[in-house]
């Protein structure tokens, strides 16, 4: 037996076979793996242990879901069975066989308002049967169609382990130059938040009119921020797969839905952010696949009436990277959030791997079809300077981004740009937030920090603030009730009269109400584009979203490409 | 409760009670996915929590200081105005949460955060929710919302979580 003729070899030494020793060194070793453990719930999806599919309905109530009677559902369960079910088309939905729904997922001959028909008429448990049948070329060409706006677009995160507002302004609008639709920021110390909100709302708005932008910080606070103006949407809404997680989140699925609608109230956009591996990371899966338990968050989600969520794993991406089929299972999650008819901003951000090569393999099945939002967020800054654990892309890699896309043809939301657009916008939010810290008697912003914020590439370029004062007015600024009008006040009357208008705009999209709806996005003149408007209409070959030729055009010139005609 | 809301509310109730006028039928013409973006297609169907037209609503407004927050507040039609467009892409259960929203408008910012923070697990006794579900539909009109406290709230005691 040649098998065993190759253990006796090692056996009798202990000789390495240089192959493996180089092997060992290379960066995809030094990420961790492990087998299935289905019982546990350490499995991405296709668990023997997962419920087979099954609904009863009486008089309009759901009595058995997903293999439980009414009486044993948990509160998920409840939640799901009374909110996030078509129940008109259930029973319909749910006797038609899996894998023909799933052959319709990739059949062009069978449009995306059909496939919703059935794939929002079904339980979870039929869910994750559905696309357990494909493979993930075809969870890719599920994505094409299903996707809820006709383009894709991307997000960043706009942060630094500083929480230096200069820089924020600064990279927030070098990222808008780059062509990013939506940004978000976060803290390293939680009284920051005004100061980075209103950084990144006014950096990206320098860097393209009609980004939206958000700060992620603990709930009831993220609302505060939003009913004072300072952000434009809120997506850091977690909801989990397990009632025990849901608890340990400090939330419930009522909870959740009730800060739905105190946003919408308030006309800010949200999103709800749900991922695969969560559970289990908190040991709680129940014994059931990951895929499984994000169907259920899915589920909440939509029962809540939100209009999208933030999935991919997110930040447990480790988690599923670790066991077989993982990457296929996150991309399977984001296609169920468009088989839920739900905005999907489809995560791709948390660090999870050392080699360069999973990074990119992790993003295809995202990338390549194109999700609402590619990344949620692509870090708009080296990773150190990454608040939210490190990102999966970062500023480091903005041209690698670009010429993939170009490589491939392929419209994953972001343009080239030239040095002298990136230092010219960054200088200007850099006055900018220097301006307006002045008009509103904040801490002095001085010349040299707007110079080293315009030319910085992350934080180790900045001065120390004296962070005290700052967070003494950052303060002081929320008690003074201070809100996004008086930024707007403050940048006119500094002279900043078209960021002023910007922010204004954003303010008055608020009372519209018209960015709420699914798969937003504002654009330069402050249109909405949303899954209403601008829906997904793929149908095959030369049908859905086409790069036009402009735009075409654009993502060929990247700044190291020789041009023939200038060749003498 | 804003007076002027409250005023606003007023009339658009009676107005729906007034089969046949102009008025009413303004009310009741249901507005759909050809009218999106309403900020576009039918701005004038769009006013701000003080009654502002968006015409209204100018940057140099907010420069003078003649606008201020509540100038920029939706409204409770414009939520439902939203909603039916909602509906008619398809999307009742984000509808229903629009609808949900529009309920809560009056409902002051403070409060709603304590009522958010209320539904969390083991924070709340089932009568407080209750009692907050009474303050919503009687306080606030928040009919949908009132009961969807009272809801959670007999769920919370099925589930062991509410407040020891």
């Amino acid at each position: 037996m040649e098998e065993c003729f190759i253990e006796n070899l090692r056996g009798v030494e202990t000789v390495r076979s240089k192959r493996f020793e180089y092997l060992d060194q290379r960066p995809v070793n030094q990420d961790g793996y492990a087998l299935d453990w289905p019982e546990v719930g350490f499995i991405a999806m296709n668990s023997p242990y997962d419920p087979t599919p099954s609904i009863k309905i009486e008089n309009g109530v759901v009595v058995e879901m997903d293999g439980k009677t009414a009486d044993e559902f948990d509160m998920l369960d409840a939640f799901i069975a009374k909110y996030a079910i078509n129940l008109d088309f259930a029973e319909e939905a749910m006797a038609k066989d899996s894998l023909e729904i799933a052959r319709m997922l990739v059949d062009i001959n069978v449009n995306r308002a059909e496939c919703l028909k059935y794939t929002t008429a079904v339980t979870p448990a039929k869910l994750v049967e559905i696309v357990g049948n494909l493979n993930v070329l075809e969870v890719m060409m599920g994505i094409t169609k299903m996707r809820a706006r006709l383009k894709p677009a991307n997000q960043c995160h706009v942060t630094n382990v500083k929480d230096n507002m200069i820089q924020i302004a600064a990279d927030a609008a070098e990222a808008a130059v780059r062509g990013f639709a939506e940004m978000e920021t976060t803290v390293g110390i939680v009284r920051y938040a005004p100061f980075n909100a209103l950084a990144i709302m006014l950096g990206a708005n320098v860097g393209r009119p009609g980004i939206l932008t958000q700060c992620a910080v603990e709930e009831a606070t993220e609302l505060d921020l939003g009913m004072r103006g300072y952000t434009a949407y809120a997506e850091t809404v977690s909801v989990y797969g397990t009632e025990d997680v849901f608890m340990d989140g400090d939330d419930t699925p009522w909870s959740k839905a009730f800060l739905a609608s105190c946003y919408a109230s308030r006309g800010v956009k949200m999103r709800f952010t749900s991922g695969t591996g969560s559970e289990v990371q908190m040991g709680m899966a129940e014994g059931k696949s990951m895929l499984y338990l994000e169907a259920r968050c899915l589920a909440v989600t939509r029962g809540a009436g939100v209009q999208g969520t933030q999935n991919g794993s997110v930040s447990c991406i480790g988690v599923p990277a670790a066991v077989p089929g993982g990457i296929r299972a996150v991309a399977c999650e984001n296609l169920i959030a468009a088989m839920l008819d739900l905005e999907n901003a489809s995560s791709n951000d948390q660090t999870f791997t050392h080699s360069d090569l999973r990074r990119v393999a992790r993003s295809i099945p995202q990338f390549i079809p194109g999700t609402d939002y590619i990344c949620s967020g692509y870090s708009a800054t080296p990773n150190y300077d990454n608040m939210f654990a490190g990102s999966n892309w970062d500023a480091d890699d903005y041209d690698d981004w670009v010429v993939i896309q170009r490589d491939l043809k392929v419209d994953a939301g972001l343009v080239p740009a030239t040095e002298d657009e990136v230092v010219a916008a960054r200088n200007k939010a850099a006055r900018a937030i220097q301006a307006i810290f002045r008009e509103l008697g904040l801490p002095e912003i001085t010349d040299e920090e707007v110079e080293a914020g315009t030319y910085a590439r992350g934080s180790q370029d900045m001065p120390d603030r004296d962070v005290v004062a700052d967070l003494k007015a950052a303060t002081e600024m929320l008690e003074r009730g201070v809100t996004g009008l008086d930024f707007v006040k403050a940048l006119y009357k500094a002279g900043f009269e078209d960021v002023a208008e910007s922010i204004f705009n954003i303010q008055k999209a608020k009372v519209v109400g018209d960015y709420l709806h699914t798969a937003s996005m504002l654009d330069d003149k402050f249109h909405v584009i949303s899954a209403v408007n601008s829906p997904n209409c793929y149908e095959g070959p030369m049908t859905g979203y086409q790069i036009s030729p402009e735009l075409w055009e654009k993502l060929s010139n990247i700044r190291t490409a020789v041009d023939p005609s200038k060749i003498n | 409760m804003d007076q002027e809301l409250l005023v606003r509310q007023i009339m658009q109730e009676v107005l729906k009670n007034m089969q046949g006028s102009a008025a009413a039928e303004e009310v009741t013409e249901k507005v759909t996915v050809a009218d999106y973006p309403i900020g576009e297609k039918r701005p004038e169907l769009i006013k701000s929590a003080s009654g502002k037209s968006l015409d209204e609503l100018t940057l140099e407004g907010v420069v003078n200081g003649t606008l201020e927050a509540k100038d920029f507040r939706i409204t409770k039609d414009t939520l439902e105005l939203q909603a039916e467009v909602a509906e008619s892409a398809g999307r009742g259960f984000f509808a229903v949460n629009l609808r949900r929203a529009g309920e809560l408008i009056p409902v002051p910012d403070a409060r709603l955060l304590e009522i958010y923070n209320a539904l969390r697990p083991y924070r709340s006794t089932k009568a407080e929710l209750y009692a907050i579900g009474d303050e919503l539909i009687d306080e606030y009109g928040a009919e949908v919302s009132g009961n969807f406290v009272k809801e959670a709230a007999d769920i919370y005691e099925k589930r062991n979580r509410l407040k020891k």
